[in-house]
């Protein structure tokens, strides 16, 4: 009779034994490796100055590093779930979601620990915001493997952090090709309303307002449902009364009360709705509000819903670029 | 005679008095707000509305907020009332009826098979389930005040139970339903309230009138009895009662618990033991209490509004303590 009976708890335990004699990676920062043991180098995180595999086989991802590194190609091993981001996959993408095993749900107090240990991961990607890192036990994970923490603190940093997480990986080549696209892309939708889009001053209604407490959300430059449309030219006028730190940087709150002094001098607004086009909730409670209805922009029919905001890499932004380029089409008619 | 006529008199004054403060603090309900209306610009929405930003602020922001405040305070307070009465213990107030987790349940269990996604959506499931409830319970519990409000009790238990496990197997479940579970009244001006607050004038008026039916009820079964009360049917109709005003009060604001129990005790002061003046000071007490709670909810905070439930249990605890301690309590 075999002791071992599962797989699984075999990988574990070898794991275990690996953890126990200190066999993880750790040369210093030059890259040269002892025989027998990859090749490391030192990286940035939000957690320090971590030292990573130069080519990691095995990675886990979770948060905003799911979608960055499935688009990225890496050698993933396992992933937490990113519904949020399932209608900006391609289908190639979504495919090798489905089949990679999930090692923890959507908020960041989900991880699961067993399941990351049993990945047998070389390299974890943690991708929370940075207020969120403290849910997450990284002690733990770093008996697993190294972890690198690099999260977004403002919504418009998903341009740099999944580069970097990318870079963790290993996996930077196809993700440059990805943003020379997205580039190329943006450019020429910039191009395109050149003409009437600089001079409008916008205004955002986001989808994460809350009924429950009569408000809505306004987001300016930088901000999730903004800055793909401020590539393609969009200038989304003001800033926030009081700055609270990450997204509360970009976008606030008010009352319904104060929609039409908050949006009464914009030009255009744009609004967030699902990615099948249905307007969620707390952004129909604003469209349905009488007050909506006597803006000067909604009067003069210059509203423009926008899918696909939630994009955090740049193929799903491409996605948001052809959504905001649908949106204003009617600009270019006027 | 002498004694009974003086007291009417100083209750109609005290009723008279608390009218005047409803009216008085409605009037700062619908002139303070997250944004500014001057004075002279909140009547004039009143009476020459001109559709300007600030007189649909008034109009369709604050005026219909001011009235599911008074409907729903006025719900709330005499449902508590009634089951103070109805179960002779000071300490019921209408959630322990089920009615509250009965609603809180169809929310979840609405939620979960995507049936809660509209307002009216949800104040249907909310009245379904409130209704449902109550009439399990009565099923249950009709042959004793005690029986009754155990069988509540114990339903509630349960309800509560099964909507947790379900609300942290659905994480969407969770999120629907926390938004309801903290009872408000902002964001409600948009939901279809005027079937609820028809419903709830209506139970209003049917509880001034069974008022005296219970007065006798509260003497004992066999007095009442006596007194030529119809024991089960006025205990029957009570509750029908107070599963229309809590159901149709936790339907447009969601669950607002403290109201329910805090305003009976209130109200007593003026009253005494007469189940008539009780649901009458309840009727103008309950607005009141929910009004100022609902103005202090939005000036509380710079950073923005707090849900009035919070607000309710915050203030509200305290006061009901130094009410208690500084005139000692009035016995049902």
């Amino acid at each position: 009779m075999s002791i071992v009976r599962s797989p699984r708890l075999a990988g574990a335990l070898v794991l275990a034994l690996a953890v126990a004699t200190g066999c993880g990676s750790g040369s210093g920062d030059t890259g040269a490796a002892p025989e027998g043991k990859a090749e490391t180098r030192v990286f940035k995180a939000d957690n320090g100055d971590i030292t990573i595999p130069v080519s990691p086989k095995r990675v886990v991802a979770t948060g905003y590093a799911v979608p960055a590194l499935l688009e990225a190609d890496a050698p993933l091993v396992g992933i937490s779930t990113w519904k949020r981001g399932l209608p900006l996959m391609t289908a190639e993408d979504l495919a090798t979601y489905e089949k990679l095993a999930k090692v923890a749900g959507e908020s960041a107090a989900e991880t699961n620990y067993e399941a990351i240990a049993e990945a047998q991961p070389d390299l974890i990607v943690i991708g929370v915001p940075k207020p969120v890192l403290a849910d997450i036990d990284l002690a733990r994970l770093e008996k697993v493997a190294p972890v690198v923490a690099i999260g977004p603190n403002v919504p418009s940093a998903w341009r740099d952090l999944s580069r970097k997480q990318a870079d963790a990986a290993g996996a930077l080549s196809k993700f440059d090709a990805t943003r020379g696209e997205y580039q190329t892309k943006a450019e020429s939708i910039k191009k395109k309303y050149a003409d009437v889009l600089p001079k409008l001053k916008l205004a955002h209604v986001g989808a994460y307002g809350e009924v429950a407490k009569g408000n809505f959300q306004r987001e300016f430059n930088g901000s999730w449902g903004t800055n793909v449309a401020q590539d393609a030219g969009a200038n989304y006028y003001g800033q926030v009364k009081v700055k609270g730190g990450g997204g509360r940087d970009v976008s606030e709150y008010p009352s319904i009360e104060e929609l039409p002094t908050a949006l009464a001098e914009a030009d255009g607004i744009s609004y967030s709705v699902n990615a099948d086009g249905s307007v969620p909730p707390n952004v129909k409670y604003v469209l349905d509000s009488e007050l909506w209805k006597n803006l000067p922009a909604v009067k003069a029919g210059k509203t423009y819903p926008f899918r696909y905001t939630e994009a955090a890499t740049y193929q799903a932004a491409m996605k948001t670029l052809d959504a905001v380029d649908q949106a204003f089409a009617p600009l270019l008619t006027k | 005679m002498n004694t009974t006529r003086r007291g009417r008199g100083t209750r109609v004054v005290l009723l008279a008095a608390a009218l005047v403060l409803l009216i008085g603090v409605a009037v700062i309900s619908v002139g303070i707000g997250a944004h500014t209306v001057a004075p002279a610009e909140v009547v004039r929405a009143l009476l020459a509305y001109d559709g300007s930003g600030d007189h649909t602020v008034v109009r369709d922001v604050r005026v219909p907020r001011a009235v599911l405040a008074v409907g729903a305070g006025a719900a709330l307070a005499v449902a508590g009332t009634l089951v103070q009465v109805l179960s002779r213990n000071p300490l019921a107030e209408p959630g322990v009826l089920g009615v509250t987790a009965g609603a809180g349940f169809a929310i979840t269990l609405g939620s979960a098979l995507g049936l809660a996604a509209a307002p009216a959506a949800e104040l249907g499931l909310a009245v379904a389930g409130a209704v449902a409830a109550a009439v399990l319970v009565y099923s249950v519990g009709r042959r004793s005040p005690l029986r009754l409000v155990l069988t509540g009790v114990a339903l509630s238990a349960v309800l509560a139970g099964v909507s947790l496990g379900l609300r942290l197997l659905m994480p969407t479940v969770f999120d629907r339903y926390r938004f309801w579970a903290v009872g408000s009244l902002a964001g409600r001006e948009q939901a279809p309230t005027t079937l609820p607050m028809v419903a709830i004038g209506l139970a209003v008026v049917g509880a001034l009138l069974l008022s005296r039916q219970l007065n006798a009820v509260t003497l004992g079964d066999n007095v009442a009895h006596t007194l030529g009360a119809n024991v089960a049917r006025v205990r029957l109709s009570a509750l029908v009662i107070i599963t229309v005003l809590a159901g149709a009060a936790t339907a447009v604001a969601g669950p607002i618990l403290f109201v329910g129990l805090m305003v009976p005790h209130l109200a007593r002061r003026a009253a005494g033991a007469s189940v008539p003046w009780l649901t009458a000071f309840a009727a103008v007490l309950g607005p009141v209490l929910l009004l100022v709670a609902d103005v202090a909810s939005r000036v509380l905070l710079p950073t923005g509004e707090v849900p009035v439930a919070i607000v309710t249990a915050f203030l509200g605890g305290p006061v009901l303590i130094w009410a208690v301690r500084r005139y000692g309590t009035v016995p049902l």
